[in-house]
């Protein structure tokens, strides 16, 4: 770890302010926000973040952890923690995928200490990325090339990969916000804004060292889910080799608004097979105004991974890929919801 | 002298909490690592980056100008410092011949080219960080070349691995029922929890180092060659350890650097090598090729037995693991070929992990009997029944006793296996199909020379002595169990003292020797209490006046004689002198060879390895064994493998501490699980480095994986191995569940894998 | 307030060069201890290195084993991924802290009783994360107590004996708050 200069935020606007740097990306700015500390702290101490300076915005955690309810849908603070979210009532209730999401993901302690915002901005888990003895690798050093696409990349993408990363997003609950249209609310120096979730996260194309559209110095305050009729009859299902405390191999969330077993409207989003949280529309797009049956999931599976690509340790990805999507699509199809 | 025959106290056998478990649960046990000493400086390492090659410059400009750093260690200013000590298996101490920082030539990823020292842990890191080392690199090999080896690639000779009788080749083509296999398991490590830490502080010209460890005096002896230095200047602490599974056994690279720079600074040096150094800082698993040819005729019967194994080893050491000496007597078979092939790499040295024979080289065997009853439409423990035997095929020895058939009875009536539908997919509960296996497990019983001291106060209290290790074993209680028993005292009235080498000498606790070695060694110390006080007791004016002396006992706190007349401790003690009597044994084990009976003690003085193992026991081999069954499910569409649920049935002779020896099994049964489907080091082998190098990348199961898990204690009854009839068992419970998990799997699915571990993409 | 004196008193601030000091009270097990840190001393290092209130484990260092667990506030966390300088002000309890002076809390007489360790390296760990588990209601059936205990690994494995003291210790510590 290298030396760094910390100090505790007195508030939103001179946090931001002071955090505000030139920089090709946020993430790789010399300034940085300390929330949970799950993914800064450990990136610092393996030398692949190298901040000079932690703004530990923890003391405005009462002020940006606020989960409220109304018929305009859900309001999550980007502070408030993820054990505090999946377990909030609300939550489980009208939107159970969110609250499966965030359950399934890392340990309980992780969970008490990691942020929602700090959680969709959670670095990959490319070994190659993670460990700076490998000398090449585009997300960390631009330009350097990429280890993992003729190296070991069992855990690797198969959507929305380069020539220059193949690099997977590793997150569980990133996958809840992309496929329930969820929009995020960000401040900055310049002013506040509203983006769509979708928007966040960038593919890796030929500059993977920039992972997301937020500028340094950005924070992330608020996730906003609107209301929508899907939301209750939703889903995550994870697969991973063991039983917990794993990142997915592969994953699916559903959300599904069925009418006399017709798909009038529904949500799909894919977690350990994409560079960037992945929302299918071809899948939803096979689906919609259709029965759910099993052939017809089978359909959308294989519109899910048409465009997949495959690199030798993950070869298997888009096999198992489609079999999670099927099992997630008549697993919600069955799912007792009350109005 | 029979020991066994003065236990009256019934103490062994006895289930009871472990005595160091009040220190364990309040954090007050001091392992190693959580040694604090004043003024201590910190020490990080800097590994190689590449397999193969040599370094051609190191810039530590940039690292020396960090705030805090005292001293950076390179060949440059070390070489010459640390003397050579022979590697372990040729006698020596060493994990490895490569004397660290002795030159420029790299041998293998991840070995220590730098140490940095500074003020604080934080300072050394940040400057480890920034050494610069430029290298030039050579083509590395990683491993095996190809997928299905050659035979025979290096000439070594294994004198006495490589067990054979009749002619294999010929009894093969001449069976009614053939399997033709090749089987591989993966390099795994034993991410022990406590990681590998060493603190050394000198004392004017003696070095006392805290190092989590196996073996005190290996480390203390070794450790003095090393640095040129005698044996009594070095003491070595180690009371707890935090896990251990092999891989803190023998002498490894780091502690001389620790104790050199702790040298020149003058200071106490505190080492805490990350999870990630941690894959190269000591041993591993090497990844193992088998070629296994069952010949059966149609009763089941084997008619041959063919076994071959292929091993990665380092380009400067020779390890081998050698499993035929085992899988060349589990089953009555006329004819039986052997062999095992050294490759080596461009590598760490491996080294011993839990069971290192067994695991890699019984799942072959076991995955290959499973296959033979699927061919022969047998029930694979009818096949086992058939094939059981008495004797060693290769020589006839008998065994001392083996109780496999009742481990299979029990353990098949407690798992109901007479359920099972045979029928491969045949089995389903919901969206996963159900899978049943089993297999064999089987450990050769082990025992070495060993010292203990015993201390026994006039007021009923005693003091064991002896520089054994419990890793969690639970060695202190059944250490203390065995000496309330020949002393006659209640379990709460002995301290034992463990894990320090200033206590007179005990084996390596490895190869699942300690408990019999140790316990045996202790039992004879008490006798020793017990007889001069009997002698005194008969020949004195008291109540025991003309008794005989052989047949006193001691019972709770007093000499009692076969005629029922008893006397106080007090007053026997006081006849031989004021205070505490001492007994004092040196335990030769009763099946141990002329050599070790005549070198033995000499050796385990210097921290050698000393052992008698379970085919070299005389007249007869000495193994435990065990039956184990799981139940796999595998989801029909998504293809995780789960295992809910697992039996084991264990005869280890007699089992002196059943609570802790019911854990070892259990821990153990897990550990199977873990290797069948959970662990694999990966090697790129580009540049045969390896990658998952964390916790989060090279798994474990975690306490979700694991539901029921049944340890069945089969009674068994053994005179001959020892004198206290012990078994060891802590290596015996995950031999074979990897391949009943593998077996499971075929049940479940009707796919055959035979290269572990079994993976989601293995069953898509 | 009690003032500590660390074993070692690295005057950071007086140096130079780039070592950013910090100043702070740490609460650990009710006491406060006035510390000068090096801005990069995790909670586990301030505890273990400075506090010599070992009890608490170094595994792995970055979040992937569990026996560095703590509670802060009440919370179970990993002191390995949590910088000193941040939870200043906070109450922290380790397993030093987690009984009176030479009492056993019920987790920790269950731990014994059941044998829900070997080495033991975790363990401190593992009560630590068992006692968040049943405070924070999460301990109610085997399945819960399985799946919200995996964040802490026992190489051992004592998995089936660490539910089974869990399931003792939950009966116990709800005897004890009703």
């Amino acid at each position: 770890m290298r030396p760094f200069a910390y100090e505790r935020a007195g508030d939103l606007v001179s946090a931001v302010t002071a955090a505000t740097i030139e920089a090709d990306s946020q993430i790789r700015a010399p300034i940085q926000f300390l929330a949970g500390g799950t993914t800064l702290l450990d990136l610092m101490k393996i030398d692949v973040m190298r901040p000079e300076r932690l703004i530990d915005i923890n003391p405005l955690e009462k002020s940006l952890s606020e989960i409220s309810f109304d018929r305009s849908g859900l309001r999550l603070g980007a502070l408030a923690r993820m054990s505090a979210v999946a377990h909030h009532p609300d939550v489980e209730r009208e939107y159970p995928v969110i609250s499966q999401a965030l359950k399934l993901g890392a340990s309980a302690q992780l969970r008490n200490m990691a942020t929602l915002g700090g959680n969709v901005l959670q670095r990959t888990r490319c070994p190659y990325f993670r460990d700076v003895s490998w000398h090449a690798c585009n997300k960390r050093d631009p330009g350097s090339g990429c280890s993992a696409r003729q190296g070991l990349n069992r855990n690797h993408a198969v959507l929305g990969t380069s020539d220059h990363c193949i690099a997977a997003y590793p997150g569980d609950f990133a996958q809840a916000l992309i496929a329930l249209d969820a929009t995020v609310s960000i401040a900055g120096s310049k002013g506040d804004r509203r983006i769509p979730f979708s928007d966040l996260h960038r593919l890796p194309a030929d500059t993977p060292h920039i992972e997301t559209t937020l500028s340094p110095g950005e924070l992330i305050t608020e996730f906003h889910f609107p209301a929508r009729p899907w939301a209750r009859r939703s889903l995550y299902l994870k697969v991973r080799d063991r039983e917990s405390y794993e990142f997915a191999v592969a994953s699916a969330v559903v959300a599904l608004d069925l009418a006399d077993g017709v798909v009038r409207d529904i949500r799909i989003a894919l977690g350990g097979v994409a560079t960037v949280p992945w929302r299918s529309l071809a899948a939803e797009d096979a689906l919609r105004g259709k029965p759910l049956d099993e052939s017809r999931a089978g359909m959308a599976a294989e519109a899910a991974f048409a465009t997949a690509k495959t690199f030798g340790g993950n070869d298997f990805k888009p096999e198992l890929g489609r079999a999670t999507l099927v099992r997630a699509l008549l697993a919600v199809a069955m799912l007792e919801v009350r109005s | 002298m029979n020991v066994s025959a003065r236990a009256e106290g019934g103490m062994i056998g006895r289930p009871t909490p472990r005595i160091d478990g009040r220190l364990k649960v309040t954090g007050a046990a001091r392992y190693p690592s959580d040694v604090i000493l004043e003024d201590t400086a910190y020490a990080f390492l800097v590994m190689s980056t590449i397999a193969r090659g040599r370094i051609k410059e190191f810039d530590l400009t940039e690292a020396q100008a960090v705030d805090g750093v005292l001293d950076i260690l390179t060949y440059e200013n070390t070489k010459g410092k640390v003397r050579k000590s022979r590697y372990f298996m040729r006698g020596g101490y060493a994990a490895s011949s490569v004397v660290p920082l002795e030159s420029p030539k790299i041998w293998h990823d991840g070995q220590i080219v730098a140490m940095v020292v500074a003020e604080t842990y934080e300072a050394a890191r940040e400057a480890a960080y920034k050494v610069r080392v430029e290298s030039s690199a050579r083509e590395a090999a990683p491993g095996f070349d190809e997928r299905r080896p050659q035979p025979r690639q290096t000439p070594h000779i294994f004198a006495g691995s490589e067990p054979q009788v009749g002619d294999a080749e010929t009894a093969f083509q001449d069976s009614d029922v053939q399997i033709d296999a090749y089987y591989t398991t993966p390099t795994q490590h034993h991410n022990a929890i406590e990681l590998y830490t060493t603190t050394c502080v000198w004392s004017g010209d003696q070095l006392t180092v805290h190092e989590p460890s196996q073996y005190v005096h290996g480390l203390k002896n070794g450790l003095a060659k090393q640095l040129g230095i005698k044996p009594e200047k070095v003491r070595a602490v180690s009371p707890f350890i935090g896990g251990a599974f092999g891989a803190k056994a023998a002498l490894t690279s780091r502690t001389a650097l620790v104790a050199i720079a702790a040298k020149r600074l003058n200071r106490p040096v505190k080492l805490v090598a990350t999870r990630q150094q941690g894959f190269t800082v000591s041993t591993y698993r090497a990844e193992t090729q088998h070629h296994i040819k069952l010949g059966a005729d149609r009763s089941g019967r084997l008619m041959s037995l063919s076994h071959e194994g292929w091993e990665v080893s380092s380009r400067s050491d020779d390890y081998k693991v050698a499993g035929t000496e085992t899988t060349a007597l589990l089953y009555a078979c006329p004819n039986v070929f052997t062999r095992v092939n050294i490759v080596h790499a461009d590598r760490s040295t491996p080294g011993f992990m839990r069971s290192p024979a067994e695991v890699p080289y019984v799942f072959a065997l076991e995955s290959a009997m499973d296959e033979l009853a699927a061919a022969l439409s047998m029930d694979p423990v009818e096949l086992r029944r058939i094939n059981d035997t008495r004797v060693s095929p290769i020589d006839q020895k008998p065994f001392s006793s083996r109780s496999l058939r009742t481990c299979y009875d029990r353990a098949a009536e407690a798992f109901g296996w007479s359920k099972r539908n045979p029928v491969p997919g045949s089995m389903q509960d919901g969206e996963w199909l159900v899978g049943w296996g089993c297999a064999t497990a089987c450990y050769p019983t082990n025992v070495a020379p060993a010292e203990a001291r015993v201390t026994l106060a006039p007021n009923g209290t005693a003091r064991v002595q002896t520089a054994g290790h419990d890793l969690g074993t639970g060695a202190y209680t059944a250490i203390a169990l065995t000496a309330a028993e020949f002393l006659g005292v209640s379990l709460e009235s002995i301290n034992v003292e463990l894990g320090d080498s200033t206590l007179p000498p005990a084996p390596v606790a490895g190869g699942s020797n300690a408990t019999a070695s140790i316990c045996n060694a202790v039992a004879q110390a008490c006798e020793d209490i017990r007889d001069r006080l009997a002698r005194a007791a008969v020949q004195s004016g008291g109540a025991l006046r003309g008794a005989d002396a052989t047949s006193i006992r001691l019972s709770r706190g007093a000499l009692v004689s076969a005629d029922g007349r008893s006397e106080e401790l007090k007053e026997s003690l006081s006849r031989l002198g004021f205070g505490p009597i001492e007994g004092f044994s040196k335990y030769v084990p009763e099946v141990a060879s002329l050599p070790i009976r005549i070198m033995g003690h000499t050796l385990l003085s210097r921290g050698l390895p000393v052992m008698t193992i379970g085919t070299s026991a005389g007249d007869h081999v000495q193994y435990a064994f065990g039956a184990e069954f799981v139940e796999v499910r595998v989801h029909e569409r998504t293809r995780e493998i789960r295992v809910p649920r697992l039996v084991g049935a264990f005869a280890a002779g007699r089992i002196v501490s059943p609570t802790t020896a019911r854990s070892q099994l259990l821990g153990a049964l897990i550990w199977g699980v873990a290797s069948a489907l959970h662990e694999e080091t990966e090697i790129d082998e580009r540049v045969t480095r390896y990658v998952n190098k964390d916790l989060a990348d090279y798994m474990i199961p975690v306490n979700a994986d694991i539901r029921d898990v049944e340890v069945i204690l089969v009674p068994e009854e053994d005179h001959k191995v020892n004198a206290l009839g012990i078994k060891g068992l802590g290596e015996l419970g995950n031999v074979g569940t990897n391949a009943a998990i593998a077996n499971a799997v075929y049940h479940a699915t009707g796919r055959r894998i035979r290269d572990l571990p079994i993976r989601i993409e293995d069953l898509l | 307030m009690d003032t500590y004196s660390p074993l070692k008193t690295p005057s950071l601030s007086q140096r130079n060069g780039s070592m950013t000091a910090v100043n702070l009270v740490l609460s650990v097990n009710g006491r406060d201890y006035r510390l000068t840190l090096d801005a990069r001393v995790t909670l586990l290092d301030a505890l273990r290195e400075q506090l010599s209130l070992t009890g608490t484990k170094k595994g792995c260092d970055q979040g992937q084993c569990g026996a560095c667990t703590v509670h802060v506030d009440g919370r179970r966390i990993l002191s390995c991924l949590t910088l000193a300088a941040s939870v200043e002000g906070k109450a922290i309890t380790t397993i030093e802290g987690l009984a009176d002076e030479g009492g056993l809390h019920p987790m920790q007489q269950a731990f014994m009783d059941h044998d829900a360790f070997q080495c033991g390296y975790c363990t401190p760990g593992q009560i630590m994360s068992a006692v968040a588990c049943v405070t924070e209601g999460l301990a109610e059936t085997d399945d819960d107590i399985r799946e919200y205990m995996s964040g802490n690994l026992c190489r051992c494995a004592a998995y089936p004996n660490i539910v089974a003291a869990i399931k003792q210790a939950r009966i116990d510590m709800q005897r004890g708050r009703s």
